[in-house]
């Protein structure tokens, strides 16, 4: 038989490009599939969804939604509130931190330059997980434990080190005569940094951003150890909880779980491309 | 390094303090406080004894402890060959100029990476559910009510159970990391290797592996320190149960911790996390190294 038959060659690449497309169609669909679902059930009551999990709603409404945002018990409104306050704070100050201290390690010499680098080296290398329990030690001792900033401080700490690291790397590439130029003008050190380097690295601090949105928005373990107030609750912690009133109310737990999500799915379907491109550039540079 | 602006070593001292203050209470501190209270009998109370090294030989001794060790070594596996296996499968797919809509794929596959732990957990709940989950509904579907169970409450299959989200979570992750090392590599070495006759497994396989085997590298080292710290994902679907049968590292020292409210020996355990994540991150970065090094670079 010859290889390259015309016919035979045809087909089996027809035959091979339905195969993938349908394997990568199955996959990406099933990434999706969890929201759509939980999008159209969330408006079935509890009832109907029991008598049938996959169909679509004959009688969509909206009383999960009011239930659980009317009702203050449930403190979701309250925890999403918690959320983007201490993300955003924490966003800022990973952002602002992260610049001056990525730039001092990479431009200034000093003493301790070396041992603050491999100081923020280690920070990456340790295994955070193995810090739960010491830091409610810690924080409770402090009386750091259970306010409405405490979980900023782990949070801009544990993001410190990759930032630093995508900082340092990236003001490395811009040329020091850069610098000298503006000192020469008589820039002060202050003023290069904050008038002439900031605005160059912006780039890069996006890229910090991007990655700190989402893990500060979805951390759990830590806000599960330091908070006790449910006032006090961020997202995550509220969604535990809300599981736990609730087993066996699916549809308000998607409602639940879809309004707690919906920044992010909003943020995502908008910025998708530089979300990935931010969130690749801290993984592997990183 | 600036020599000419160089500023004053107070006006670094002032750049510098609150980010490292900061960091060294959140990090070292509690490191240090760890080390400490493991040598005490502590049960979260005013009372704390020295009790020497008793705890270390409780820790040794404590077979659910181990037991969580190798869950946790299960997870590193499964997730290498799922998530970064799975992957590159896919991006050798989603590369072939047979597949359309490669935008889209990559969009909707990197999605689940952004959602919380919680919500996956949550939602993979749901489709393992007895009675209003996926699973067992797409089983019925089928005619096969006999296979209908359960299924976090079976022992021998909810390590499996609790992997599989995982793996689907961070699948997309990983093929966007592998895309864009991929298309680093310039064209002209597939072009050459199609008019020499190389199909597309021999390409992926000779070709762009090769190529790319930092990248994969990264990825492996990636897996394995994410999923030494696996906790959120697992707290909310069995919190390591039925039994012991789910329990990772991370959640052992949780519930020894604050359900059993034994801080010396929930201290100890977090010395025993600390300790063995760093022995398998930096184990697998020798052999990785020592692997790729025997192999000679060119």
């Amino acid at each position: 038989m010859k290889k390259n038959v015309p016919g035979t060659h045809k087909v089996r690449r027809s035959a091979l490009s339905i195969f993938m497309n349908l394997i990568l169609w199955i996959f990406s669909l099933s990434c999706i599939f969890p929201i759509v679902w939980m999008l159209y059930s969330s408006l079935k009551e509890k009832r109907v969804f029991n008598a049938d999990i996959v169909g679509l709603p004959k009688n969509p409404t909206l009383y999960n939604y009011i239930r659980i945002l009317t009702n203050p018990d449930y403190h979701l409104a309250q925890s999403m509130w918690n959320s983007v306050r201490t993300t955003g704070i924490s966003i800022v100050l990973i952002i602002l931190f992260s610049f001056i201290v990525g730039y001092i390690l990479a431009r200034v010499r000093f003493k301790l330059n070396r041992v603050l680098y491999v100081m923020f080296l280690m920070g990456m290398l340790i295994p955070i997980h193995s810090l739960l329990v010491p830091i409610y030690v810690v924080f409770l001792r402090f009386g750091l434990s259970n306010k409405w900033f405490t979980l900023i401080l782990p949070y801009v700490s544990f993001g410190l080190p990759m930032g630093i690291f995508l900082v340092e790397g990236y003001v490395k590439t811009i040329p020091v005569s850069l610098e000298e130029a503006a000192s020469i003008d008589g820039s002060s050190f202050s003023y290069t940094l904050w008038k002439i380097i900031f605005p160059i690295c912006r780039p890069i601090l996006v890229t910090v951003a991007i990655i700190q949105v989402f893990s500060c928005w979805n951390e759990f373990s830590f806000a599960l150890v330091l908070i006790r107030d449910s006032a006090l609750q961020t997202v995550p912690l509220a969604l535990t909880q809300f599981k736990g009133q609730f087993a066996s109310d699916y549809p308000k737990q998607m409602a639940a779980m879809l309004i707690t999500m919906s920044p992010i799915i909003v943020l995502y379907f908008a910025f998708s491309k530089q979300i990935i491109k931010g969130m690749v550039a801290g993984a592997v540079k990183g | 390094m600036l020599n000419a602006t160089r500023p004053k070593n107070k006006t670094i001292f002032l750049y510098l303090i609150i980010p490292v203050a900061l960091f060294v209470f959140c990090v070292f501190v509690p490191l240090v406080t760890a080390f400490v209270y493991s040598f005490y009998e502590w049960k979260g109370g005013p009372n704390k004894t020295f009790n020497g090294l008793t705890n270390y030989i409780k820790l040794l001794n404590d077979t659910t402890f181990w037991e969580a060790f190798g869950h946790n070594i299960y997870l590193v596996v499964a997730c290498i060959i799922g998530q970064i296996g799975i992957a590159f499968v896919l991006v050798m797919m989603v590369n072939s100029r047979l597949v359309k809509f490669k935008t889209i794929h990559r969009t909707f596959g990197f999605f689940p990476s952004t959602i919380s732990a919680v919500c996956i957990g949550m939602i993979w709940t749901m489709v393992y559910h007895n009675k209003y989950g996926i699973l067992n509904w797409f089983l019925r579907a089928i005619g096969r009510d006999d296979l209908t169970q359960v299924w976090l409450n079976n022992t021998k299959l909810v390590m499996l159970l609790v992997t599989i989200p995982l793996i689907w979570q961070y699948i997309g992750y990983y093929m966007v990391i592998i895309l864009s090392a991929i298309s680093s590599i310039s064209t002209d070495i597939f072009e050459s290797a199609e008019i020499d006759g190389a199909n597309g497994v021999q390409q992926a396989l000779h070709i762009t592996l090769p190529l790319i085997k930092n990248t994969m590298l990264v990825c492996v080292t990636l897996c394995i320190a994410g999923n030494m710290k696996a906790f959120d994902s697992i707290y909310v679907m069995t919190s390591g149960g039925p039994g012991t049968a789910s329990m990772v590292m991370a959640m052992y020292g949780y519930q020894i911790s604050f359900s059993q409210s034994n801080m010396g020996y929930g201290s100890c355990i977090s010395v025993g996390i600390f300790v063995l994540s760093l022995l398998v991150i930096g184990g697998s970065q020798l052999l990785i190294n020592k692997a790729t090094q025997g192999k000679g670079e060119d």
